[in-house]
């Protein structure tokens, strides 16, 4: 039967048949139409949703591109910053910006021994580079196998450089950070160090711990790194010189409170803290990186009648004009208070001052009485901790003011019965001769043209008389050897015997002396301190500071007056002696001391 | 018709594939290029933190004032050149002839050196370290003429350099010498 076949089998099927399309097949069954139809309608919704999907796509990717502004590229370069991460411990600079800590990346070199592959020949290479290290050890290590042996940590920069030149396979490098001191000792108690897991721990590097790990840029210190050497220089010379224990120096300015110079001796490499200096003589570490300057609180001794006799002039106690009797020496108590190399008369106040009696100095502080010597003192800052950048400062002993008794006004007087820190003494000198006020010291960087707030603790015309009665000790006092021909210095000594286990050793001597300059404009303060000195032939066996601490700080002045800008003057000149003219003493002979 | 406008989709996709992958290795190209000179410039960052070390620490006070004590005897200023101020000084002379200035000039080999102020040395009194290769004749002979007034007249001594603290010569002695103590 051949109706049977299917039409498009049809051997013979008319020339214009056309077969309906497959689209739309004939389907006879009422169930398949049904399926088909299914299908259709959910590939519909397939599309439907992944067209919707795209165009969210196209949309976002449009918006991204054209609308965005921009943000795009600009969160793309966040990604890899163009600068390295900046180092764990910020840069500290002098105020001239010379470096005095820097961060070094430091390679350690390590190696992965499985990837050696002659370790004879590798051991002679890298010992032709570090021939410090042991051929045996460093042959067992690249030897055993081991993916990781520490060969040698802490590379210098050409070290590392020519192991990698040996090209050694299996040789790597792991970048650690490391606080290197390019001046070594020369700042070292201000700046201190930090130990190897970068805490301060000492100096500077202690006390703004905070600073100097966060700040981008470098901490811009008020040293001047020449200032420090000089002055380093010519308290190592004098400590030589007179067989010193040790010395101490501070140069200030005493309009900004700025720290120029800083120096205690013996001091320390920060580079390794704790070895010995062959430099130096041998003492310990502990004792090298005590700062005399902040922490060491002593007796001053005569430097105190700076302080004695402003108070006296400022309350009105005395004048320029009048004087106290120093003929005979006062016995109170046990105590017996002498002059050294005593005038045995009536002596005006320029004369106390430049003569340094002892007398009249207690019964000047006794006319003013304990309760205003206490408040005097304390206007100053002398009686607590001074406010600076560090964390090793001192706390100054002084009696209480229940035991503040006459014989302590007698001894305070002249610098005895009190400690205090240099620090304390040099910033209180300060305000003395910078028409009153009492700066706080700083060893962070002024910004030139500032002059930060102060506190008026006298009056500028006490400050102008003290100006003149400093300028008479090294004129015609006991400080004559401090005069830096044009700079106009003035100062006062002291000479203090130290005290250990409450008595006074005649012996052990603390020569120091407080200088500023140039004295009718002033702009610097300076103390120098030596510790225990010893006489010699040249000082004709004398230690005390007229001896050693004065010429040394004469010779400082003299030195770094050039460097500071000071503009050297003509001693001699009217403006001067105008200046610092004392008209109770006019006319009238000065004796020679 | 259809198959036309299937040969110009079929081609636009493709241009445009094409172009798409021409511009992703483009930009990776571009973008090792930034690595590697990001990468560069951190080096030389570094690099400069060294040399800002070294520098220091070849400036120390005391190297220098040691190099000064050899080489060139420089005095410390003292007030006593100081003491004019820049306004008390007079205003520069009207220049003179052309003649003296070349005089002043002349090395110090050359006959009329005589003439000049200073006795100038000849050029073998020079110090033997001074690189006096690198300098024009006529700073090398005013600058041994300066040392010769300096150094009081005197010979100058062979430079010997004493430096205590810079012994290691260089940064890298310095941290090798921490390296070891640490």
């Amino acid at each position: 039967m051949q109706a049977a076949l299917r039409l498009d089998e049809n051997p013979c099927r008319p020339r214009h048949f056309r077969p309906p399309p497959p689209c739309t097949p004939i389907v006879p069954d009422e169930r398949q139409a049904a399926l088909l139809e299914t299908c259709r309608a959910r590939l519909v919704m397939t599309a439907a949703v992944f067209a919707v999907v795209f165009l969210v796509v196209a949309l976002r990717l449009a918006g991204m591109a054209l609308l965005s502004g921009g943000a795009a590229e600009a969160s793309a370069g966040r990604v890899r910053s163009l600068t390295a991460p900046p180092p764990a411990r910020a840069d500290i600079v002098d105020r001239n910006g010379q470096l005095l800590a820097t961060t070094l990346n430091s390679p350690s070199l390590y190696a992965d021994a499985r990837q050696i592959l002659d370790a004879g020949e590798a051991t002679r290479a890298i010992l032709s580079v570090l021939p410090q290290l042991n051929a045996a050890d460093i042959h067992a290590k690249l030897s055993s196998g081991k993916s990781f042996v520490w060969i040698k940590r802490r590379l210098t920069p050409r070290q590392q450089y020519d192991i990698n030149r040996l090209g050694i396979p299996g040789l790597q490098f792991e970048n650690e950070e490391r606080r290197i001191y390019p001046y070594a000792d020369l700042a070292s108690h201000v700046v201190g160090f930090s130990g190897i897991d970068n805490n301060g721990l000492a100096g500077i590097e202690r006390a703004l711990d905070g600073t100097v790990k966060n700040s981008s840029g470098p901490l811009k210190l008020s040293l001047d790194a020449r200032v420090q050497f000089i002055l380093h220089q010519e308290l190592t010379r004098v400590i030589d010189e007179f067989s010193a224990k040790g010395g101490a120096g501070i140069i200030m300015d005493v309009h900004t409170g700025e720290i120029i110079a800083m120096v205690s001796l013996p001091d320390f490499d920060p580079n390794h803290p704790t070895a010995a200096d062959p430099k130096l003589p041998p003492s310990e570490a502990k004792e090298r990186i005590f700062n005399k300057i902040t922490l060491g609180v002593y007796e001053m001794g005569s430097v105190f009648k700076i302080f004695n006799t402003a108070m006296a002039l400022d309350y009105g106690v005395t004048s320029m004009a009048k004087g106290y009797d120093a003929s005979r020496p006062i016995r109170i108590g046990r105590f017996t208070i002498t002059d050294y190399k005593g005038k045995n008369r009536w002596l005006s106040t320029p004369e106390i001052f430049m003569y340094s009696s002892n007398i009249a100095s207690a019964r000047m502080a006794v006319d003013a009485g304990a309760e205003r010597q206490r408040n005097f003192l304390g206007r100053l800052g002398l009686l607590k901790p001074v406010p600076i950048e560090l964390d090793e400062v001192g706390k100054p002993h002084y009696p209480n003011a229940k035991s503040w008794r006459e014989i302590n006004v007698m001894t305070i007087a002249y610098g005895h019965g009190i400690s205090v820190t240099p620090l304390h003494l040099v910033t209180a000198v300060a305000a003395t001769v910078n028409g009153g006020v009492l700066r706080r010291p700083t060893l962070r960087k002024v910004p030139s043209g500032t002059i930060p707030p102060g506190e008026q603790v006298m009056s500028p015309k006490t400050s102008e008389n003290m100006r003149k009665l400093m300028r008479l000790v090294v004129s015609h006092g006991t400080a004559k050897f401090a005069a830096a021909p044009g700079y106009v210095v003035g100062g006062k000594t002291g000479t203090a015997e130290k005290n250990s286990g409450g008595r006074y050793q005649g012996k052990k001597l603390l020569s120091s002396f407080v200088g500023v300059f140039p004295m009718h404009d002033p702009k610097y303060a300076i103390l120098t301190m030596v510790d225990e000195p010893k006489g010699t032939k040249q000082s004709h066996g004398y230690a005390t500071a007229g001896w050693t601490a004065v010429p040394a700080t004469g010779r400082v002045i003299q030195r770094i007056g050039p460097i500071l800008g000071v503009p050297a003057v003509d001693e001699a000149s009217p403006a001067v002696a105008r200046a610092l003219a004392i008209e109770s003493i006019q006319g009238k002979r000065i004796e020679a001391y | 018709m259809t198959k036309l406008g299937a040969i110009f989709w079929i081609g636009l996709v493709l241009a445009s594939g094409f172009t798409t992958f021409k511009v992703k290795y483009a930009v990776q190209e571009i973008d090792d290029e930034l690595t590697r000179v990001r990468k560069q410039a951190i080096a030389e960052q570094q690099e400069i933190r060294v040399l800002a070390a070294e520098w220091s620490y070849l400036n120390q006070p005391e190297r220098l004032a040691e190099l000064n004590r050899v080489l060139l005897q420089l005095a410390p200023l003292t007030a006593r050149q100081l003491q004019q101020r820049i306004e008390d000084i007079a205003w520069r002379a009207p220049p003179a002839a052309p003649g003296t200035l070349v005089a002043a000039n002349q090395p110090a080999s050359h006959p009329s050196a005589g003439a000049t102020p200073f006795a100038m040395p000849p050029a073998a009194a020079l110090p033997s370290a001074m690189p006096a290769g690198e300098m024009s004749p006529d700073a090398a002979g005013a600058l041994a003429a300066a040392v010769t007034v300096l150094g009081a007249g005197t010979a100058v001594p062979a430079p010997q350099l004493r430096l205590a603290k810079a012994a290691p010569g260089s940064l890298d002695a310095l941290i090798a010498r921490i390296a070891d103590t640490r």
